[in-house]
């Protein structure tokens, strides 16, 4: 009797002990299915909508998106009508960053290099590790994925944002919380995270940093980069100014890693702390002048606004479509300027745009598209002198539409 | 024998906890909850908290939802996760690392996070921490940002008498 209550004690505890595995297993599963089922089953039990693209200088456009724990490719050559078959980028499955600000990253280099950038989220809350890989022939494979950053602390390595320099080199910027780590890890002690850098001068082959752009940045916006005639990079962020103000912040990126020109570049006093995932953007235009779209949820002045970035101003700034608008995106080619952004109506979120032909004096509105489903950020691209809002929706994958 | 048999228990001892956690209910957020969630507080004083567990504020302000929640048993604290469906282990564990998993908790479950946004308030954008004070009569106080205790604080108290 002793032995076989003894049996059974085991029994159930094994069976238990399975039921726990199984049950882990399953949600194991799940998880990875969730992020496989592309189109498939379930609201949400989908892979993430976040995406980017970047035309290359004959105008095919390629695009980077992620499917389950793979970065994906595809090229268009006639502006995104139709696309070509994915090809991974990742040979290994891992974790991809594709929610909000974050999102992977695609450029063209200068010799027709197709450039990819992501984040990898690692074990622990809020750490990442940025990722790199390239394509030298035309996109029909991919390097090896390796981090950007010689840092290799389990911490905030996040928000990667990458250009092309105007001789070719390549910039890639994150979020990074080493500075804050080395301080103690607490928020009284140093606010918010940094930005860094890394430039890479043989197409991608190896990277040089990492350089610290700047102290105090927020922790979970996008970062705006603009390649400079003199081949630095200008680069645009959320900043945690003192009080926790968390307005923007504009400094040049020196390719020999010596930053300049730091300054406040908006002055909106939202005073928060949160992560907004709302990251600006900037252009610049041929005399040089700057380009910016923002938002700010400051008590007396709340929502997206578009401004042109002077030394200690911002000139000619107005509000950018109504009560819901959000994710602003802009381009610029020569005298015009063109804004992309979201707005839900209450059933459907729209893509509408303003469209300037006078530098941002003046502009008008246009209504671009309107879906009833989940959509990613748009994106604003331009090429040959016309814009291109590329917008990856549920409904219709990597669309784009051109702006008349 | 008795051995083993202790080794067993324990071993059982161990994980039924954790299955129990795992068992918390996160109820499906979607554009209709937050009316449904008025209704159920008709009357009466409530507070609803957006949160996600890639928000570090929103990891901080935990310890302090659980404070008011003791100190304030008589004003629910829901709270609602924006993470998607595949990240419901992750979410159910932090709940359950800050003694939150018998709390009122909600999941958002519609991937049209707009929608969904634009039921509980027009004028969020997604920023996180989000939290919504409603008194008796449901007028509310909005905040993001983490939990303000100069406000707060005084907030709970007046709902509470």
């Amino acid at each position: 009797m002793e032995g076989y209550r003894g049996r059974w004690a085991a029994l159930a505890a094994a069976l238990l002990l399975a039921l726990g595995g199984v049950g882990s297993a399953l949600a194991q599963s799940a998880h990875g299915h969730d992020h496989k089922a592309m189109g498939g089953a379930g609201k949400m039990a989908r892979a993430g909508l976040a995406a980017s693209a970047a035309f290359d200088d004959r105008g095919r456009l390629w695009a980077v998106s992620v499917a389950g724990e793979y970065v994906e490719v595809r090229s268009s050559t006639d502006f995104g009508a139709t696309w070509s078959s994915p090809v991974k980028v990742n040979p290994v499955a891992e974790p991809v960053e594709a929610d909000g600000d974050s999102r992977p990253r695609i450029a063209v280099g200068t010799g027709g290099e197709i450039y990819v950038t992501w984040t990898k989220p690692l074990a622990k809350p809020f750490t990442g590790e940025i990722r790199f890989s390239r394509s030298v022939d035309g996109g029909k494979t991919f390097s090896t994925p390796r981090p950007v950053h010689a840092d290799r602390q389990v911490i905030t390595h996040r928000f990667d944002s990458m250009t092309i320099t105007r001789d070719g080199r390549v910039l890639v910027a994150w979020v990074d919380k080493r500075d804050l780590v080395a301080a103690g890890g607490k928020a009284a002690d140093y606010a918010g995270a940094a930005i860094y850098y890394a430039v890479s001068d043989d197409r991608g082959a190896s990277f040089r940093g990492d350089f610290k752009a700047a102290d105090n940045s927020c922790e979970c916006c996008r970062i705006a980069l603009v390649p400079q005639p003199d081949g630095n990079v200008l680069a645009l962020w959320r900043h945690v100014f003192p009080g926790s103000v968390r307005d923007h912040a504009l400094a040049t990126l020196g390719v020999d890693g010596k930053v300049t020109g730091m300054r406040r570049a908006t002055w909106d006093g939202w005073t928060i702390d949160a992560c907004p995932h709302h990251g600006p953007s900037l252009a610049a235009d041929g005399q040089g002048r700057l380009h910016a779209v923002w938002f700010s949820d400051a008590r007396q002045k709340s929502g997206v606004f578009y401004g042109r970035l002077e030394a200690d101003r911002v000139v000619g700034e107005r509000r950018v479509g109504g009560a819901t608008a959000e994710h602003a995106d802009l381009a610029v080619s020569g005298q015009r300027v063109a804004i992309a952004w979201k707005e839900f109506d209450g059933r459907n979120s729209q893509l509408r745009a303003l469209v300037s032909n006078d530098g941002g004096a003046t502009f008008s509105e246009r209504e671009l598209a309107a879906t009833a489903d989940a959509s990613d950020q748009p994106r604003l691209l331009s090429y040959d002198g016309k814009f291109y809002v590329f917008w990856n929706t549920r409904r219709e994958p990597l669309r784009v539409v051109s702006l008349p | 024998m008795r051995h083993v048999r202790f080794v067993i228990v324990a071993l059982i001892a161990a994980w039924l906890p954790t299955s129990l956690a795992a068992s918390s209910e996160l109820r499906p957020f979607d554009a209709a909850s937050a009316g449904a969630i008025a209704s159920a507080h008709a009357g009466r004083p409530y507070v609803v908290a957006f949160w996600s567990i890639h928000c570090a504020p929103c990891l901080e302000d935990m310890k302090d939802w659980r404070a008011l929640a003791q100190k304030f048993p008589d004003v629910p604290i829901i709270l609602v996760t924006t993470d998607p469906p595949s990240e419901r282990a992750k979410v159910r564990s932090v709940l359950a690392r800050y003694q939150l998993d018998q709390a009122e908790n909600w999941a958002f479950a519609d991937e049209f996070v707009e929608r969904v946004r634009f039921a509980v308030d027009k004028g969020w954008r997604g920023e996180l921490p989000r939290t919504y004070y409603y008194d008796a009569r449901h007028r509310v106080d909005v905040r993001s940002g983490r939990v303000d205790h100069r406000v707060v604080d005084a907030w709970f108290a007046r709902q509470s008498k």
